[in-house]
């Protein structure tokens, strides 16, 4: 049963594929049989991570594309289908975590909400729209949305991010419910804290608040993508899978709470 | 190519199966990533099939008749499988003991008999196999629940009751043992295939017709990630339940 884990012959498209998870996931699936087209606003971490495709014998091609503009998006979608006739595997992982600088509330722009909004949750739909119907002409399709722990949990100083990410959550299970009878199955990742830039010094901080006491390694995510791009998640779609080291289900206490209490007093 | 992290060689899984349990196919799916079985449950038939099915993939595999509902037979079971293998990498409980009638008929003892098995036994072999696992500092448990854990369903308080029990140990027990390096994660289950509401036709099509993706469920769509969650794979994953339900979790 497990040879339905593989991904030969089939062809992904990763938005964000220049950035930690986004590599992570093109190295993953490539190394499971998939080609990668790698898109990204950064030229020069999206043709990084295609070289590294290329490294494990796969091929690859990267295609500029600035997710919050749906004529990129639309130009890059129909590059990647004429490059190997197909896209089998989309991964919506473009995301930007936060502003430049943490300010109060009430002096938050238009252009910022619209920014964070329209990059992570913009973003996925106008990819995803692209796309669409090709998968569906094809009756087979897999699309995975990154979503966030902090798209079902409130974070202080954090709202287009949260609800953007709350917002592909539930675009997820929309578009599974419509695309459903047509082969294509759509599945969102809920990723806690992971290391996906800068040192581990970075997230020191933090890791004492994650119930395992550390934060996710980037490829810790790649098993968890070639299982949602493959055959063998046939019977899931619409659905959150959540990979955090225990934090969407803590919260209630400080990790360190650890009660002991006589049931008889 | 299936991935690497995948691979459970070396591992030895422990499998409990009560009611409705797939043990066979459960069993295999291990077995075909490289696991030791061990079975344990009180259907003998159902657990030689399975025990076969191992041993078929060049695996060992045993079986220890145990009721599940009993903690001292299950802490019994537990110290001939180490015994008998050295170690227990996986314990994976799926009881799933099943009935449907209006609340104000339901009897205490049928309350209690659903409570015991689907839920009372995931205690016993969590504490049983998890005395175990924190002394080697090491382990996955999986636990088998149903998209009625979070659902309502007409005539199945008692199924849901043990069935979202069962989600809430499992998110409780991941954060107790995080630091420990013992994860705890559940799988949930859709409408299946073999159960009750596939032998009438009225109900199957109906069902068929509402399940999002048009069919109902097989034992082989838990295969990959059962496999995921046993395994290094799943690394950084704990406190989690993984669906799958054919969509019907995004069901309005």
């Amino acid at each position: 049963m497990l040879e339905k884990l593989s991904l030969d012959g089939r062809v992904a498209v990763i938005t964000g594929g220049g950035g930690g998870l986004g590599t992570a996931i093109s190295l993953a699936l490539a190394e499971a049989g998939a080609d990668i087209v790698v898109t990204d606003f950064r030229p020069e971490d999206g043709e990084k991570t295609a070289a590294k495709v290329t490294g494990v014998g796969r091929k690859s091609v990267f295609f500029r594309a600035d997710v919050t503009k749906s004529d990129q998006v639309n130009n890059m979608m129909a590059k990647a289908i004429a490059q190997w006739g197909k896209v089998d595997i989309l991964v919506n992982c473009a995301g930007i975590v936060r502003e430049e600088q943490p300010k109060p509330f009430w002096e938050i722009s238009d252009f910022e909400w619209h920014r964070g909004i329209d990059t992570n949750l913009a973003g996925a739909f106008y990819c995803s729209r692209a796309v669409a119907k090709h998968m569906v002409e094809r009756k087979y399709g897999r699309i995975i949305n990154i979503a966030s722990g902090f798209g079902m949990r409130g974070r202080r100083n954090s709202f287009m991010y949260n609800a953007a990410k709350a917002g592909v959550i539930l675009f997820t299970m929309s578009l599974a419910l419509t695309l459903s009878r047509d082969g294509i199955r759509v599945n969102a990742v809920a990723p806690g804290l992971f290391q996906t830039w800068g040192g581990a010094a970075r997230y020191d901080a933090a890791a004492p608040f994650i119930p395992m006491g550390r934060v996710g390694q980037a490829p810790e995510i790649g098993p968890l993508a070639v299982y949602l791009a493959s055959d063998a998640s046939d019977y899931s779609t619409g659905e959150v899978f959540s990979i955090d080291g225990g934090a969407l289900f803590s919260g209630y206490a400080p990790v360190n709470y650890v009660p002991v209490v006589s049931i008889d007093k | 190519m299936i991935p690497k992290e995948f691979s459970l060689s070396g591992k030895v899984a422990v499998v409990g199966g009560a009611g409705r349990s797939w043990l066979k196919e459960l069993a295999s799916y291990l077995g075909e990533a490289g696991a030791d079985v061990v079975l344990f449950g009180q259907d003998e038939k159902q657990m030689a099939a399975a025990a076969q099915a191992v041993k078929t993939m060049g695996r060992r595999a045993i079986t220890i008749t145990t009721n599940v509902t009993s903690s001292r037979e299950v802490e019994k079971m537990v110290a001939k499988a180490v015994g008998q293998f050295g170690q227990i990498d996986i314990l994976v409980n799926s009881f799933d003991l099943q009935f449907a009638k209006p609340l104000v008929e339901v009897t205490v003892d049928e309350w209690n008999r659903v409570l015991a098995t689907n839920l009372n036994a995931v205690f016993a072999s969590a504490k049983a196999v998890g005395k175990h696992m924190l002394e080697r500092k090491q382990g996955k448990i999986i636990t088998i629940s149903s998209g009625l854990a979070e659902r309502g369903l007409p005539n199945s308080t008692a199924y849901c009751t043990s069935k979202g029990g069962v989600i809430q140990f499992t998110r409780a027990l991941a954060l107790e043992w995080a630091r420990q390096n013992i994860r705890v994660n559940a799988i949930a289950l859709g409408w299946m295939a073999e159960g009750a509401e596939v032998q009438d036709e009225t109900w199957r099509n109906l069902l068929t017709h509402y399940i999002p993706v048009a069919r109902f469920g097989q034992p082989d769509d838990l295969a990959a990630v059962l496999v995921y969650l046993a395994s290094d794979a799943s690394s950084f994953v704990t406190g989690s339940t993984f669906y799958v339900t054919g969509g019907l979790m995004a069901h309005g």
